[in-house]
This record gives structure tokens, sequence and C-alpha cells, in this order.
């Protein structure tokens, strides 16, 4: 793989993310991420380039939003992109304003993720992805409690529910310690058990504790080329390489057989190209886009490459606390702030901060030398990005 | 069917997708202000001077936040543009044709799309001041403000003043002269003189035959004066006038007035007045005094 030239992440600004936002429209609301951005990189409007905006279509019924946010983005008489790849958005916008800056096209380029999903109706937009003649009518929008089915078949129902409700509450004292996060419920480990059985049930054993939230907010990073990132930033977070794969179906094409799953795929890819021998070793933190506990405790053993009950046995043993020897989600996670066309650009987001040194009080307690982020969006589309702390190429 | 098409299903689907939006302080002020106090507000700028109406809490040209900066705007404006919609459509508010227009309220510096009513619209055209009718129950939405109408005191166009008036300026008015008019002249003055009224009376006469009161013929500077040269507005102070010769039944006068004299101290003028027949004969002549309109 070849590099034209590097791309810094030099500014972060996150709007607080919360169920309800009735006190701004949209625009007001990413302007508040673009003022934090630019104070957090130390510029201005006049020094950004390009402005990359996305979130999911028709989630609040805008028809060309980003044209209807120049007010709050300050896109007025800059150049312009949408972006919208459904869950995926946040990432995909981070790929494009680093390909807009690598390529030369743009020093400066600013991407804005947002939702507002009290305003629309999730399930009617996602219904949308399915196919009008044989899918349509039966699509059910973003809840699925297959995942949990097949962890109690692997490794039996105690088991497999300790984890998932472990992990939960993991993030959760994650996002207790994230200013900006929307949902930080104070749980405590005692609590599993009565969790378990007392959260109102979704899908089989997806429970509402176990799922993400709701929220509206924004999100927006702020990339520069190597050259005026290394002027304006002690400690950029360099884009080192990022992997998009996805496909139309959820599960196998033919029926329940074993199926390589767009994550270990895109994680395979990834640490072949950078040469990555031992995930868990090499990577300091992960940010992973984690729409529930369940899917949260099985992905790790896709994005890790591990086989058996490995990830059980790293959620068992504390090992992604944040203190921990593999800290998986510091911010809390997606599970507890979810605005969807912000949400897989709050991964990478999270990931720069701590790379930079500046998640405050949920930073890591170790120097983060390499971050990788995920993102997830229907039906299976994955996006991995890898971040460093010295320049990658 | 084209057989091209044949044995393909088509899905015919329709989606209804519920949805809210928060208007955010901003946009609530700006509605409940419309609602509440039947005042429409705006955001002004401190640093580029423009008043946003509807209001946006950033300015977009200078990005700083202006969500406490609120002014007044007038009930009134200007259109600067608009367009007449002919089609009929489900979605729309009202039945074609219908006028939607950019309006440009007083002391704002964006303007806002609104309905405008109460004009043909053959008539309508940019430029037009209007004024906002309020609705008379709420929904709390932009059609609080019911739709904009004409601002027809403003609509009404004063005539020159002392300022604009030049030496020289000529404005004029014609019309013919029936027996209806002698008669109903007769009615009005009173002056049921048989030299208008008889035929067989008036033969004996120097004229030979019926002739028009002498005052028709001169009213017809009043129409001149009042509402072409000055104009509306205008005060007439005298009016003197000399007979030439007489009027017949069917003749057209043509009364015209010509600016001669610009009185600086009082900012009256004087004017000449000539009256003439279809044949450029002279029927009367004379002048008048007026005081023109002031500046609106």
């Amino acid at each position: 793989m070849q590099k034209n030239r590097n791309v810094g992440i030099i500014g972060v600004g996150q709007s607080v993310y919360s169920s309800h936002r009735e006190e701004v429209n949209q625009p007001e609301m990413i302007h508040e991420a673009v003022v934090e951005a630019l104070a957090n990189a130390g510029i201005t409007l006049d020094d950004v380039d390009c402005i990359v905006h996305g979130n999911m279509e028709l989630f609040e019924m805008v028809h060309q939003p980003d044209l209807w946010h120049t007010l709050g983005t300050g896109a007025y008489g800059k150049e312009c992109l949408r972006v919208t790849t459904g869950g995926t958005t946040g990432a995909t916008l981070v790929c494009a304003a680093d390909h807009l800056v690598a390529s030369g096209l743009h020093d400066v380029v600013m991407a804005i993720g947002f939702e507002k999903l009290q305003e629309g109706h999730t399930t009617g937009g996602i219904t949308n992805m399915a196919d009008p003649l044989w899918g349509r009518q039966l699509q059910t929008g973003a809840l699925t409690g297959m995942t949990a089915a097949q962890m109690i078949d692997e490794f039996g129902e105690e088991r497999a529910k300790q984890v998932a409700m472990k992990y939960r509450i993991i993030m959760d004292k994650h996002a207790m310690k994230n200013q900006k996060a929307h949902r930080r419920l104070g749980l405590e480990f005692d609590q599993a058990d009565d969790l378990a059985v007392n959260s109102p049930a979704l899908v089989g054993e997806l429970r509402m504790i176990h799922m993400c939230s709701q929220s509206d907010g924004a999100c927006v990073m702020i990339f520069a080329s190597e050259e005026k990132a290394r002027q304006w930033c002690d400690q950029p977070a360099w884009i080192k390489d990022h992997v998009t794969a996805h496909r139309e179906e959820m599960f196998c094409l033919f029926g329940d057989a074993p199926v390589l799953s767009t994550h270990r795929y895109a994680a395979k890819k990834l640490f072949e190209r950078c040469g990555i021998q031992n995930p868990r070793e090499e990577i300091d933190v992960f940010e992973m886009y984690d729409p529930s506990s369940w899917w949260g405790s099985d992905w790790l053993r896709e994005f890790l490459l591990l086989e058996g009950d490995e990830h059980l046995k790293m959620i068992e043993n504390d090992e992604i606390t944040i203190d921990g020897a593999f800290p998986v989600n510091p911010s809390g996670g997606v599970i507890a702030s979810n605005p969807i066309g912000a949400t897989a650009m709050v991964r990478v987001a999270e990931a720069a901060l701590q790379i930079m040194g500046k998640a405050d009080t949920h930073q890591v307690p170790r120097t983060v030398n390499q971050a990788l982020a995920s993102g997830f969006g229907g039906t299976m589309w994955t996006v991995l990005t890898l971040l460093t702390r010295h320049v990658p190429w | 069917m084209d057989a091209k098409y044949a044995d393909s299903f088509v899905v015919e689907g329709k989606l209804a997708l519920p949805y809210q939006y928060f208007a955010g302080r901003t946009g609530s002020r700006f509605i409940t202000t419309i609602r509440d106090k039947k005042k429409i507000m705006g955001l002004k700028c401190d640093r580029c001077g423009k008043v946003f109406v509807p209001p946006r809490s950033t300015c977009e040209r200078c990005f700083v936040d202006i969500s406490n900066n609120w002014v007044d705007v007038k009930n009134t404006g200007t259109v600067t543009g608009f367009t007449v919609i002919r089609y009929k459509e489900p979605y729309q508010p009202f039945d074609p044709p219908y006028i939607q227009a950019l309006i440009l309220l007083d002391g704002a510096d964006t303007p806002m799309v609104h309905i405008v009513k109460g004009i043909p619209v053959s008539q309508m055209q940019m430029g037009l001041r209007v004024k906002a009718v309020f609705a008379k129950k709420t929904t709390a939405t932009i059609m609080d403000i019911d739709h904009f109408r004409p601002d027809v005191k403003d609509h009404v166009k004063l005539g020159y003043t002392y300022e604009e008036l030049e030496i020289g300026m000529t404005a004029s008015f014609s019309k013919t002269i029936t027996e209806t008019d002698v008669y109903l002249f007769a009615g009005i003055s009173g002056d049921f003189n048989p030299m208008h009224m008889n035929e067989e009376f008036a033969k004996k006469t120097p004229f030979g035959t019926r002739i028009a009161h002498g005052a028709l013929p001169q009213c017809l500077c009043a129409p001149v004066l009042g509402m072409k040269l000055p104009g509306l507005g205008t005060v007439a102070l005298e009016i003197t006038t000399r007979f030439k010769a007489p009027t017949y039944f069917g003749d057209t006068i043509t009364c015209t007035g010509e600016i001669i004299e610009k009185l600086e101290d009082r900012k009256w003028v004087r004017m000449s007045l000539t009256w003439t027949n279809q044949d450029d004969k002279l029927v009367a002549e004379g002048k008048a005094l007026v005081m023109p309109p002031q500046s609106s």
C-alpha cells in the first residue's frame, strides 16, 4: 500500500449526546460541535478548505440536509461533499476526508456527522433498505436477537448471559467517566442478575439494557495534511489505514452455514496490510461500534481474529476495562451514545482523542501508540480505521 | 400493454414516515411570538449588521452566534420576488391559482416566503407593498401569519411634490360632453336654463342650438389638477376662467394644464389652463393656483 501523503487528525468536537435536544434545531446542534472542533484544533473556519457532511438518509425526513445545515456547518462558499452509507456513515466520512487530504486536493478538511434520532423514525427509515419485492413487508428494523441465541447455543445460557451483562456494565462504568455520553446509568456489577431478569425483553434474550440508545448529537473532526498538522498540532492522531467491507445479506445466503463476517474480513485485511501480528498486544485501545452488548461481546472475537471462547475470557478477566490489558470503548461506546450518522465517527474521534491525550476524564492510563476504531452498518458493513501516534508512512 | 413490459410485476408502495422537528430555542421564539403577540422578530448580526427573518442563530457570513440579539421588524414589507402556482396538486395549501412571494419585511435583510392574497394575479408585481394578516385561529406554525395582502394605504401613489414639479410640465384630460352630461349637470347645479334644456328656445339664441353649461367643460380641470398634475393630494386654491367659445352637445373637450410658476415662499405652483374642442378651437382659458402634495 502507498499513500500520497500523511493525514493527521488535529481537532475533535462533539455536542452533548442526549435523548432530546429540543432546545436546538439541526444546524444549531451541529454548530456546537463545529465550534468545539475548531477551538480544539486552534484554527478558524477560514483555515478549512472543504466540508464533508453525512447522516442517515431520511431519518429526520429532511432532503439534502447538508445544504440546509450550512448555517451551522460554516460551509458557505466552501467545497462540500455529502456522504451517506447508513450506520457506517461516520466512519466513511473519515475515509472521505482522509482521501481528500491524502490526495492533495485539500489541505484541511472538516468532517461532520450528525443525527437527531428523536425527530425521525428509525425503523421506518431502515425498512426502506429492504428489497421492495421480498423484504420490505417483513423488515422489522434494527433489533435482532440472533447473536444472543447463537452465543447461548455455543457457550451455554448462564455463561453467555453473564458475559453480555458484564460487558454492558463495563460500558456503563466507562460512560460514567464521559461527560458527553447519553446514557450514564451508574450500574454496579451486583445488579447483573437483577437486570438479566427485570430489563424488558426486546427480541429473545436481547433486552432493553443490552441495546444501544437512540441519541441526538453531532461529531466533528478536522483533518490536515502532514505539513499543516505538524505546524498546528503538538500531537495529531495520524491515519495509518482504513478498510471497508460490505455485503447485502446479513446472514449466510445459503442458510445457516458459518459465514465469514465483514468484521473478520476487514480486520484480516487491515492487520495484513499494516503488519500487525498480534492485535491484542499491538493495539492500545479499541473503540468498537457495539450496537448491543451481545454484539459487542461476540464481535471482539471477529475483530481480534480470535477462536473459541478467548473473547469471553477477555470480558470475564476485565481485560477490556479502561485500565485493562486491552481497553475497549473508554467513551462508553455505542450502547451509551448513538446519534447514528455521527456514531461511527465518534469511534474514530474517541480513538484519536486517546492518541492525542485529550480524552480527559476517560483517557486510558497508558501511552496510546496505536488505536483501532470500527464502524458498523446494515446490512453487514464494516469500516475499520487504524490510527497511530507516530507518522505512519 | 407494450409486449416488452408483459409479465413484469410492479410493487405499488406508499411510505408514510412519522417525524418530529425540534425547532430549537431560536425557531421556537420566532413562532411563539407570532402566535402570542402577533409580532414578527428577527436576529441581528452585530458584526455585519444584517437582520435575519426568519431568525438564524448563527450569521452565515460572519459565523458568529447571534442568538441573543433579537430585534423587532415591521409587519409590512416589500415583495422582492414571486411566483404564481397554476397547477393543482394534492399537497398544496390552496386551490390554484395562488401567489407565493418573497417578502422583505421592513427592518429585515432576508426575505421570507409567504402567500400573497388580495390582488389579481395579473396585477401582481415585484415591489408591491404588503402587510401581514394574522390568522384568527392559531396552529402554532408559520401559517399563524395567514397571508400577506397589499398595504392599501401605502399603495396609493401621491402626486408630484413641489420639489418634483418643474416649469413646463403638462398634463391633460379629455371627455365628450353628451346630452346626458348636460341634464345631469342641470340637476346638480339647479341651472335648468332653457338655453341648455329646450331646443326650440335655443334656436332663438345667438348659438342657434342648445349648448352645455360653461362650468361643465370648465370642471374638466379637476381631474388634471387633482389626479395628474400635480396629482393625488393636491389642493386647489384659485381657478380663473375666461370663456371663449360655446360647447355643443357631442363636442370632445380637452383641458390642458401647464406649470408656469413656482411660488417658493408658500411652496405653491401656478398653472395655465386651456380648454380646446375636437377642432383645436379654444373654448376657454384661465389659470390655477394649487398646493401640491407633500412627500409621504
